[in-house]
């Protein structure tokens, strides 16, 4: 195992995927330990926020769920983060047949786990929940994971760089409507009365 | 970089291209003011004494002008000019009267000017995408009759048997949006500023959202799913992937889009059963937008090696990207229990704002960068600033759509809260006043994206300086598609 993994997932990432591309066992398993974390790090910093501090949207008094609440919606949250990954390494692999890429299902799971670290290290954010300054944390964040993405997708599974660009913007594309998609069923849960009372 | 032809010695037989390059022209020109209306808009809603106490720089009078700068005067010029490029290669035949589209060309952006002024003078109907008085209404009827004449003329000169899919949707385009700026601005007037709607009440609103979500419809999509049938193979030096499914997709698409307009009425003082039905046909017309993004996304995926060369092909492709999220998120915004959060709030902005800057900009965009240069024969000024530019246009649209993603869910919630008395927790000012960030974010976005609109202007600009439009001529047809004014065996399969 090599040393400071985790370290080199945020700021070495090209080593790690250079790792990869090479078919890199050890450094896949590596990178794929750290995936419970990940995937922990958003919901439980949400909790941890919402109910201590409170969702401040735009108005001085936060909001407060309470602490049940919030463990149900992080729960939700988890639960979310969890389809999205795994549904985007299936799309991926389903995509790459007529992208021509290689690589095994450990592979493009490791590839995602580094694609999506800093959106979830940023995620720490969510322990000050206020929602403009979550927006400002998460621009320079996604810009981060969407380099690794179309920086590390032609190499990490052998596919030519402008047909990696075609590849990654249909990943975009599909994750762009799992957020919106996302942001309806919210929506129309909450209107429906499934959804949490705010302390105001 | 066209074809030579032996007719060129023949100035009948020579594409009327004049005409597009003017129009191109016009269209970029209204872009850099239309967007830096918008930009102060912005500006406004961050620092409302931008409007130094002046009624014309107010926000009622400098939005719709905004509006109207971007619809009619960048999109609907990019239209005609590709309209009429495309209808002439695909017919192989010169412009049906010629001077007819000169005379669009003109008075078109000669009534976007004045109608301009007269908004910011006050003149309005007060409908939506329809603000401008009926001497203007009369003016735009009359000019796009003569776009028809001038297309379908074209068309029934053709001397190829097959009428192209792109033909199909400009056509598509021309006929319904006849149809409906004609019965919507049906009004009696009262003086030369000022005329009266003959509908009242919920058929006054009825009338106008049919009217409202089919200028999206038919203008704003159908007119640029056109552009793109041409363009985009073209680009990609490939065929459509299947023409079949496109066909499939424009009588879908013409069929459903237009009674969808109810969706924007929801708990309105309209019949519930209306505002269900625009809700139903909105979802069902994701299947005939998919068709067509899956569609342009297959043809691209063939020319994969023309993206390291090509910033056009780039736009295109963040174009379909931009267009499969719009058309997602229209008729998920239609669902009446999302739609009660997302009404009034500044999610809508931003869902029109991914499909007006990532589709109808980025999709004219890469096809100018396309046409430009082939209109007079030479490369393009700098392909360095069109990466620039793409980059600028990416991210200023994704930051547009994220500030108002976050800003209309937090409007959405907040006027949803109530308090422990039953009494909603906020008011509009206090929700309006936690917004400035967002509204700070929004304006910075606007500025990117028109900063990359800029570079456009003068990469275009350069590129066109003292140059003229190339004398082309229509290849021959070959037999099985030549038209021949007699009975003839149909083709077995049509060929782009």
């Amino acid at each position: 195992m090599q040393s400071g993994p985790l370290f080199s997932l945020l700021f070495d990432p090209g080593t790690v995927l250079r790792d990869l591309a090479r078919g890199d066992r050890a450094r896949a398993r590596a990178v794929r330990r750290y995936l419970p974390l990940l995937l922990a790090l958003p919901p439980v910093s949400a909790a941890i926020g919402g109910s201590l501090f409170g969702w401040r949207l735009g108005t001085p008094e936060p909001l407060y769920l309470d602490a049940g609440q919030a463990v149900t919606v992080s729960v939700l949250y988890l639960l979310a983060l969890c389809f999205g990954l795994f549904t985007t390494v299936g799309l991926a692999r389903w995509m790459g047949v007529t992208y021509g890429a290689v690589g095994s299902y450990r592979i493009y799971l490791a590839f995602f786990v580094v694609v999506c670290a800093p959106l979830a290290v940023a995620s720490l954010a969510h322990l000050f929940p206020q929602a403009f300054f979550n927006l400002l944390v998460m621009i320079p964040a996604t810009i981060w994971s969407m380099t690794l993405l179309y920086r590390g997708l032609p190499l990490v599974l052998h596919v030519p760089p402008e047909r990696g660009m075609l590849m990654s913007s249909a990943l975009v594309g599909w994750l762009l409507v799992a957020a919106v998609s996302l942001l309806g069923i919210s929506a129309a849960l909450w209107t429906a009365g499934i959804g949490p009372s705010i302390r105001i | 970089m066209q074809n030579p032809n032996p007719d060129v010695d023949n100035p009948k037989e020579i594409y009327e291209d004049g005409v597009v390059v003017r129009l191109v022209q016009f269209a970029v020109l209204w872009a850099v003011l239309g967007m830096a209306v918008g930009v102060w808009v912005a500006a406004e809603l961050l620092w409302p004494t931008l409007d130094f106490g002046q009624f014309w720089l107010s926000f009622g009078r400098i939005r719709p002008l905004h509006t109207n700068g971007v619809i009619f005067g960048f999109g609907v010029s990019a239209l005609m000019a590709t309209a009429f490029y495309s209808v002439q290669r695909t017919s192989h035949v010169r412009l049906f009267l010629p001077g007819l589209a000169w005379f669009c060309c003109y008075a078109w952006q000669l009534v976007v000017l004045l109608g301009g002024l007269s908004l910011l003078a006050g003149w309005t109907s007060s409908k939506e995408y329809a603000e401008l008085e009926w001497p203007f209404d009369i003016a735009i009827a009359v000019i796009w009759v003569c776009f028809g004449i001038v297309f379908f003329g074209t068309i029934a000169r053709r001397r190829i048997r097959p009428i192209y899919i792109s033909n199909w949707f400009y056509g598509g385009l021309i006929i319904v949006i006849a149809m409906l700026h004609i019965v919507n601005n049906l009004a009696l007037p009262v003086t030369l500023d000022k005329s009266y709607s003959l509908y009242a009440g919920a058929q006054d609103a009825i009338v106008q959202w049919w009217y409202g979500h089919n200028a999206v419809g038919f203008l704003l999509t159908g007119g640029f799913l056109g552009m793109i049938y041409y363009f985009l193979p073209k680009q990609a030096e490939q065929p459509i992937w299947s023409y079949r499914l496109s066909v499939v997709a424009f009588w879908a698409f013409t069929y459903s889009y237009i009674w969808a307009g109810p969706h924007h009425l929801h708990y309105n003082a309209i019949p519930e059963w209306v505002q269900s039905l625009g809700m139903v046909m909105s979802l069902v017309l994701l299947a005939p937008s998919w068709a067509t993004m899956i569609n342009g996304i297959m043809t691209v995926s063939k020319a994969w090696t023309k993206l390291k060369t090509d910033p056009a092909l780039k736009f295109i492709v963040l174009s379909l990207a931009f267009y499969g999220l719009a058309t997602f998120e229209g008729p998920m915004l239609a669902i009446r229990s999302v739609n009660v959060i997302s009404h009034f709030t500044d999610w809508t902005i931003g869902h029109v704002h991914s499909g007006a800057l990532g589709w109808n900009a980025m999709v004219t965009y890469g096809t100018f960068y396309f046409l430009v240069p082939r209109l007079v024969g030479v490369p393009l000024h700098s392909t360095r600033l069109a990466n620039l530019h793409f980059v600028l246009a990416l991210a200023g649209t994704l930051l547009y759509i994220l500030a108002m993603w976050f800003a209309g869910v937090s409007q959405g919630l907040l006027w949803l809260s109530v308090d422990r008395f039953g009494e909603l927790a906020y008011g509009f000012r206090e929700v309006m006043a936690g917004m400035k960030p967002y509204y700070g974010l929004r304006l910075v976005a606007g500025l990117l994206f028109w900063g990359g609109t800029l570079l456009m202007a003068w990469n275009l600009f350069m590129t066109l300086r003292g140059r003229r439009p190339l004398a082309v001529a229509p290849p021959p047809v070959p037999e099985p598609w030549r038209l021949t004014r007699g009975p003839v065996a149909a083709p077995a399969r049509v060929g782009a």
